[in-house]
């Protein structure tokens, strides 16, 4: 057989094959059903790479039903799939689209059959072209194994790198009793805040926020709403020294303020005074309640003398103190 | 066929074959149920939706003017069940304020969600709904469960929780949009796609 009739011949297997791999892949057959065939398109949102045609869940044959309903309403399969794709993205496609991110993917195949003929016609048009090589054939050889091995050592190590960064878990943001500590409560409503602690009932960890709840409602002038949670940190037996001191104060505050209570009120800040008797706020308070509630006016201004004293006040408080302390000296009712 | 013909095309498929790969693996991380919602800034699509013990249909239109969460839970999904506390107190807590939590049952018999919910607590401020045909769920495209969809009191999706959510989560999402703001879709956790096996 000569040179030309087995280059023919070659060109026509090739070509039989290369249309027959044509028509495989652009012809289905006529029996097959059109909700199958749609089917076979979309990829089950709840498996790993299976189309709801061949996937048994139940929300594959769910959306198989949904497709069925589709055509017999006469839905075009490009309608169909345009209503998923409003839901799910491209992403509920077997096969990735033909543009944007995966476009490469399309491309890849006929880009590595131009380079596959143009490196055979380079070949043909340039034989024998490097024979001149000078190193001997063993250093060569040497060479070529050295070079090549760094270059897949090299490729292998860089694909693993890329790999190892892209399978990472998902970026779950802090969330219950972590996201309970240090965070930002400004922006922060109270109704979110109520439900915050409703839900965390049972965590040492909110009486941080609820105390920030309480204290929303007292300075408001709630004492309704806050009186429930000062009363559960104060109760609370895993409660800081200074959530409970805070809690009882402000109970003592509420009961005198609110009710005229002046009993209740000195014992529950005596109570905040044995767990902490530096208390700035639990002295304030108890010496507002000698003054205010049980007229012991010399009492109160010795205290309020005392809190003065103490360089680490902060200026709001001392300004309150110094307010009641001057009024206290004139005689003046407690405000 | 020449000695520097083959180390250049042997370099040249090497170099290909590692475009390749690092290409294919900047997706390995890609979780499908993962990207955007195409949801976000459209009409929330509608439903109609019977309750779960079988009482009268609530239509989505029907709660319009409010803000309206609505999630998929099932009492096989473990994030489901931490997360159910939060929601219902988050319900109670907003329920005043012109805001509707709906919790929709996700690929399980409505007589298993309602037994679950019996033991786990149920909010009086809460719509539990069935979701025949998964119709519901393929509308709002669920990948998986828990998933939260925030939708503003004009209608339209501004936000998406995709995992377990907690009060403060669902509170601050509730507050952006009372603010007029699109808190947009944010990851907090796993996913669950069917019961185990």
């Amino acid at each position: 057989m000569s040179e030309r009739i087995r280059n023919v011949a070659t060109v026509i297997v090739i070509a039989v094959m290369a249309i027959a791999l044509v028509l495989l892949t652009s012809t289905q057959p006529a029996d097959v059903d059109r909700v199958e065939q749609i089917g076979l398109r979309i990829k089950c949102p709840v498996c790993q790479g299976e189309s709801i045609a061949n996937s048994p869940s139940p929300m594959a044959e769910d959306m198989m039903d949904l497709v069925s309903e589709r055509v017999a309403a006469g839905v075009s399969d490009q309608g169909i799939i345009d209503e998923l794709l409003g839901s799910y993205t491209g992403a509920v496609l077997l096969d990735p689209p033909a543009s944007g991110s995966t476009l490469a993917l399309w491309l890849a195949p006929m880009v590595a059959l131009a380079l596959g003929v143009g490196v055979i016609l380079w070949w043909q048009r340039h034989p024998g072209s490097d024979t001149h090589d000078p190193a001997p054939p063993v250093e060569r050889s040497r060479t070529r194994l050295l070079t090549g091995g760094v270059v897949l050592i090299l490729a292998f190590a860089g694909i693993v790198v890329v790999a190892s960064n892209s399978l990472q878990d998902r970026p779950a943001e802090a969330a219950g009793a972590a996201a309970l500590e240090g965070q930002d409560l400004s922006e922060v409503s109270n109704e979110t805040m109520e439900a915050v602690v409703a839900a965390n009932a049972d965590n040492p960890e909110v009486n941080g926020m609820r105390l920030a709840l309480a204290e929303r409602y007292f300075e408001v002038g709630d004492y309704r709403s806050a009186f429930p949670h000062y009363l559960l940190v104060a109760e609370d037996p895993e409660a800081t020294a200074g959530e409970a001191v805070t809690a009882l104060v402000r109970l003592g505050w509420m009961a005198y303020d609110g009710n005229g209570e002046v009993e209740t009120a000195t014992r529950l800040v005596d109570e905040a005074l044995a767990i902490d008797p530096r208390s700035t706020v639990a002295l304030y308070v108890r010496a507002r309640l000698r003054w205010c509630g049980a007229g012991e006016t010399d009492q109160a201004i010795e205290t309020f003398e005392g809190l003065l004293t103490d360089p680490g006040l902060d200026p709001e408080t001392a300004a309150g103190i110094e307010a009641d302390l001057e009024l206290a000296r004139d005689g003046g009712e407690c405000p | 066929m020449t000695g520097r013909v083959l180390r250049w095309t042997g370099l040249a498929v090497v170099g290909a074959t590692v475009i390749l790969a690092v290409v294919l693996a900047s997706r390995f991380g890609t979780d499908p149920g993962l990207v955007d919602s195409p949801l976000l800034g459209e009409p929330a699509p509608e439903f109609d939706l019977a309750g779960l013990d079988g009482s009268d249909g609530t239509a989505l239109s029907e709660l319009r003017g409010d803000v309206v969460v609505v999630n998929f839970f099932a009492s096989w999904c473990l994030e489901c069940r931490e997360e159910h506390d939060d929601l219902v107190a988050t319900s109670e807590s907003f329920a005043d304020r012109g805001v509707t939590f709906v919790q929709i049952g996700y690929q399980e018999a409505p007589a298993e969600s309602l037994a679950y919910l019996a033991q786990a607590g149920m909010s009086a401020a809460t719509l539990y709904l069935a979701d025949p045909g998964s119709r519901t769920a393929i509308a709002y495209g669920v990948f998986g469960i828990p998933e939260t969809f925030f939708i503003d009191p004009e209608g339209t999706v501004v936000g998406k929780i995709i995992g377990e959510a907690d009060a403060l989560i669902l509170g601050a999402t509730i507050d952006a949009i009372m603010a007029g703001e699109r808190p947009g879709q944010r990851i907090t956790g796993d996913t669950r796609q069917r019961p185990d096996p």
